[in-house]
């Protein structure tokens, strides 16, 4: 971090689904240099490492740049699928998506040339 | 909607993964049941306007679709509407060929309690085809449940099916694309007024398999870009293969564009193959029971009376009950999402212990409650407010069956 680190979901929208076992986040930038940052910052392993602290299983992500989307999968990651969960009621996982809305990352690169050397 | 003359045809989608569970019990217990027991309430508005040539296709059929087409037959004749063409599509239910599907997960262990194949567009077109007003269908895709019109009115192929299927995915959550389940970065959320007179999408469908999605005139909303993105590639997986009946959808050139107050055009849907295989789910009952249970404290120091409260169940239940999988936790705090939550700021005013415990027998989750009841009064000071309920382990898998091997045909249910 730089001291501009941002809130995920200050600058994407976000959604959760679920497929059986599957757990299905969609994360939409509201413009490109959030897209870009977000997809520096949200590499599979640190949304791994965010997603493994609640549920199991491996996790890709789906780069769609024309829709300044990112996708994240975890298979395996609500076993036995939603009726077998033994959370409080039906349907936690609605609510996971701020499992990465709530992640803190650098913020969009400002497009001014003084702050093209950051890093170095 | 019907009632604004704009729409030609009206998808009502009403069937979730899991509520094909439930019909089948009621199919077991009555063969005349096991349709959705909504299915009155849903239709009795909408036939009038199907009489007068707003198509309406619905998987309220569950798993009945034909007991749920001579209900809406009887329906018809109540509402004086008694030349009405309804349509059942039968073909979904594959239990009896479940040993020929290629299952993702091991299915040895349970009791099958139902298999269906997620049909595609083709019944539906044909039973529309042949001038029904109303089609009812069990397991199909959602997609092509709300395609089926389009794609049949204008007969569509190729790439416009595309669109159409990718239109019909969009629409397919109504309010989830139109301000449900959306907040935005830096735009205030929907008032609750808003909220309550929620505007369902529509779609209008073009020849080259582009849509205009919209919210009617005067519905409230916020159907745009972002809320378009966010639908689209809800659930989907791979959004480059996006597997549905009728084709394998590739989402990511897929282009919205602004166009109004509650309107975003779409464009540049793409399908590769039809695919060969079906997907099934099945319904497997596992043994055992999961008993889910809350206990609620409230006024100064709830926090430390429920953490209490939460200690003495993780103590008693693995050692005098034996039952080693368990979730204990607070509602308020940490009982969605877990390790995952923020941390907490103050201490709330009230909140509940929840406990889930997985239980081999029903025996076994009456011990569970009676442990958490038992800390009414041998427990931490004024525990109450408690609520359990228990729930039959039943798990969806998913699996595959060759097209062929799936045959549907349409029933019609004809004027007595």
């Amino acid at each position: 971090m730089d001291g501009r680190a941002v809130r995920v979901g200050d600058i994407a929208a976000g959604r959760a689904g679920d497929k059986g076992d599957v757990l299905d986040l969609t994360l939409v930038a509201y413009d490109r240099s959030g897209y870009d940052a977000l997809v520096g910052a949200l590499t599979e392993a640190r949304v791994a490492d965010a997603l493994h602290r609640v549920v199991p299983g491996p996790l890709v992500r789906y780069d769609i740049p024309g829709l300044l989307a990112l996708k994240f999968v975890a298979s395996g990651a609500l076993p036995g699928g939603v009726h077998a969960s033994l959370r409080a009621g039906l349907h936690w996982q609605k609510a996971a998506i701020w499992l990465l809305l709530d992640l803190q990352v650098d913020g969009p690169q400002p497009s001014l040339p003084s702050l093209a050397l950051k890093g170095e | 909607m019907a009632e604004s003359g704009e729409v030609d045809a009206i998808a009502l989608e009403c069937l979730a993964e899991r509520t094909l569970v439930n019909a089948l019990r009621m199919r077991e217990a009555n063969e005349e049941a096991g349709f959705d027991p909504r299915l009155a309430r849903r239709l009795r508005p909408l036939l009038p306007h199907a009489a007068r040539g707003c198509r309406i296709v619905t998987n309220l059929g569950a798993a009945n679709p034909s007991a749920a087409a001579r209900a809406t037959r009887r329906l018809a004749r109540e509402l004086a509407l008694p030349a009405l063409r309804v349509a059942a599509v039968i073909g979904d239910d594959v239990m009896a060929r479940a040993d020929a599907v290629e299952w993702t997960q091991p299915v040895a262990d349970g009791q099958w309690i139902g298999a269906h194949a997620y049909l595609g567009l083709d019944p539906m077109v044909e039973a529309l085809a042949e001038d029904a007003d109303v089609v009812i269908t069990g397991r199909v895709a959602d997609s092509s449940l709300v395609a089926a019109a389009p794609v049949q009115a204008l007969g569509l192929d190729g790439r416009a099916v595309a669109g159409a299927l990718t239109a019909g995915h969009l629409l397919e959550c109504s309010g989830q694309i139109s301000g449900g389940n959306l907040t935005e970065p830096n735009v205030p959320d929907l008032d609750a007024d808003s909220y309550a007179r929620l505007g369902y999408p529509v779609a209008e469908i073009l020849r080259d398999g582009s849509a205009v999605l919209r919210l009617l005139e005067g519905d409230p909303g916020r159907l745009n870009v972002v809320s378009c993105t966010l639908q689209l590639l809800y659930e989907v997986h791979d959004p480059r293969r996006y597997l549905t009946p009728d084709a394998v959808l590739d989402f990511t050139g897929v282009r919205f564009e602004p166009s109004g107050h509650n309107r975003v055009c779409m464009s540049d849907a793409r399908a590769a193959e039809r695919p060969d295989r079906l997907k099934v789910i099945g319904f497997l009952a596992r043994r055992g029971t999961i008993a889910d249970i809350e206990i609620a404290y409230a006024g100064t120091g709830a926090l430390a009376r429920a953490r209490l409260a939460a200690d003495i169940l993780r103590l008693r239940i693995p050692r005098e009950l034996g039952l080693a999988e368990l979730m204990i936790d607070l509602v308020g705090v940490d009982s969605v999402l877990g390790a995952g939550s923020r941390p907490l700021a103050a201490e709330p005013p009230e909140l509940r212990v929840h406990v889930s415990v997985r239980c081999p027998d029903a025996d076994a989750a009456q011990a569970v409650e009676d442990e958490v009841y038992a800390l009414t009064i041998s427990g931490p000071a004024g525990g109450g407010s408690l609520r359990s309920e228990r729930r039959g382990r039943v798990e969806s898998i998913t699996g595959f069956l060759p097209r062929e091997r799936v045959a549907t045909r349409i029933e019609w249910t004809d004027a007595p």
